[in-house]
């Protein structure tokens, strides 16, 4: 966040600091002036224990069901159309087929992207209205991976994050183009995270890309000739986070 | 001298002019020309309402609830709110939907505030003057160990010691540690700079902390 700090009072930027909201040469000056300053360190620590509670202790506030009755009515939708996902994803399958048409697989490449990106969007925003977001809840890597051998050629990577603040919920197969592809679920607070991994990449190498697409937070980068998606309504902050994460992170050994 | 920029930056919770012009004419009757963007069908509306302000229904509504304080006013301020997206959604462009919508919520909840409950929102540009006439470091100083804080308080008492923040810390606290926006989205909501983003932020905490602090002792 170069730039956007419009006065250097030392607490602000703690608290700035805490949200990661700076870049890594502040964050580096914040972390100094800690070192000299015991009341920041007590400020810093004060703010986390504050962030943590807010984070678990408040009930989770849900719109109460009649409520979207009440709007769809109020704006005259009919219940059954409030289902756009599935149009959308048809629709995204049908893009996606043409562009990549014949090797559908292989040509899943930069120029697919939009069809990709969009398949990512409907199927995240689909699994936001399903009952349930993943279709095997769990927060064991170790379940995971023997959940998609059988289902798909080949287990994502899968890494544990939950002492970063980001514990996995579950896993579901999403459809992109017409493959099958294996998605994890992350939940960052009450939000959820879903990570695509499309293998087949003609790239081996990819820096992460960020992208904005109906008000949903994406990004994606390549590693090992994996292309990673992550779509998500948390802060972009967020997502880089736990791309850095995800990228640097040992997977646990596999049984 | 962080007073003087402060003032600078108080044309605070005004709405923004974008809020502003939510009430404009329905898209559907508008009479421009076929080629523009604001001219979609009304299945192209409605479609659009779904994909875009739907997905964030609990989020609006959890706002709505903690700027009114009550979930029966914030269902009334919700469905509100979704009627003005609902008009204004052909002007909504590629972006962030969570932040348009959450906008939209919280002009919604002051104006219906300011036309229902004209009480809540008494003295609280006065309350923000006094507060920034004074020093920065005016806040109470918090002494308890953040173990205690944490050991102690349940959630009733979080919920009773946010409800009792004024509402430009409040709403700048449940944007960022419940709703989880960054500075630039909350910035965009609010309608005010970065910078009156980081010094409310950092005022409510400081306040919530004192308040459980003193409920826990």
């Amino acid at each position: 966040m170069t730039g956007l700090m419009p006065h250097d009072d030392p607490t602000l930027l703690v608290h700035a600091y805490l949200d990661g909201e700076l870049d890594p040469i502040n964050s580096v000056a914040v972390e100094q002036r800690m070192a000299d300053d015991p009341a920041l360190v007590a400020e810093y620590e004060r703010v986390a224990a504050l962030r943590q509670l807010l984070a678990e202790r408040l009930p989770r506030e849900a719109a109460p069901a009649h409520l979207r009755g009440r709007i769809s009515s109020a704006i005259g939708l009919r219940q059954s159309r409030a289902q756009p996902s599935w149009r959308a994803l048809a629709a995204s399958i049908a893009v996606t087929a043409v562009l990549a048409s014949g090797a559908t697989w292989l040509a899943l490449g930069p120029t697919a992207d939009n069809g990709t990106a969009d398949a990512i969007v409907a199927d995240h925003i689909r699994a936001l209205m399903a009952p349930q977001p993943t279709d095997v809840v769990t927060s064991d890597q170790h379940t995971v991976k023997p959940w998609f051998n059988g289902r798909i050629p080949e287990a994502p990577r899968v890494v544990d994050l939950a002492k970063d603040d980001f514990p996995l919920v579950g896993a579901r197969i999403d459809v992109v183009g017409r493959t099958p592809v294996p998605t994890l679920v992350y939940r960052r607070h009450r939000h959820l995270i879903s990570l695509t991994a499309i293998p087949g990449s003609r790239e081996l190498e990819m820096a992460p890309v960020h992208k904005t697409m109906d008000g949903y937070n994406l990004m994606n980068w390549t590693d090992h000739g994996v292309t990673y998606w992550l779509v998500s309504d948390v802060a972009v902050s967020d997502l880089d986070q736990f791309c850095r994460l995800f990228r640097t992170t040992s997977p646990a050994t596999d049984q | 001298m962080p007073v003087v920029e402060f003032q600078a930056a108080r044309p605070s919770h005004r709405p923004q002019a974008q809020t502003n012009n939510l009430h404009r004419a329905n898209p559907v009757s508008d009479p421009r020309p076929t080629n523009d963007v604001h001219l979609v069908s009304v299945d192209d509306q409605r479609a659009r309402f779904d994909k875009v302000v739907l997905p964030h229904l609990d989020d609006a509504f959890a706002l709505a609830r903690w700027l009114t304080g009550n979930r029966t006013d914030a269902e009334d301020v919700v469905q509100d709110a979704c009627l003005r997206a609902f008009r204004a959604i052909g002007g909504f462009a590629e972006g962030n939907a969570r932040a348009w919508v959450l906008t939209i919520v919280r002009h919604t909840a002051y104006t219906w505030l300011h036309k229902n409950r004209p009480a809540a929102l008494v003295m609280v540009d006065d309350l923000e003057a006094a507060e920034e006439a004074q020093s920065n470091r005016s806040e109470p100083e918090v002494e308890t160990p953040e173990s205690i804080l944490i050991a102690k308080t349940d959630s009733a008492a979080l919920e009773a010691a946010i409800a009792a923040l004024p509402a430009p810390f409040r709403e700048t606290v449940v944007l960022r540690d419940i709703q989880g926006l960054d500075y630039r989205e909350i910035a965009d909501v609010t309608g005010v700079p970065i910078g009156t983003v980081m010094s409310r932020l950092a005022r409510g905490r400081r306040r919530l902390m004192a308040t459980i602090a003193r409920s826990a002792s």
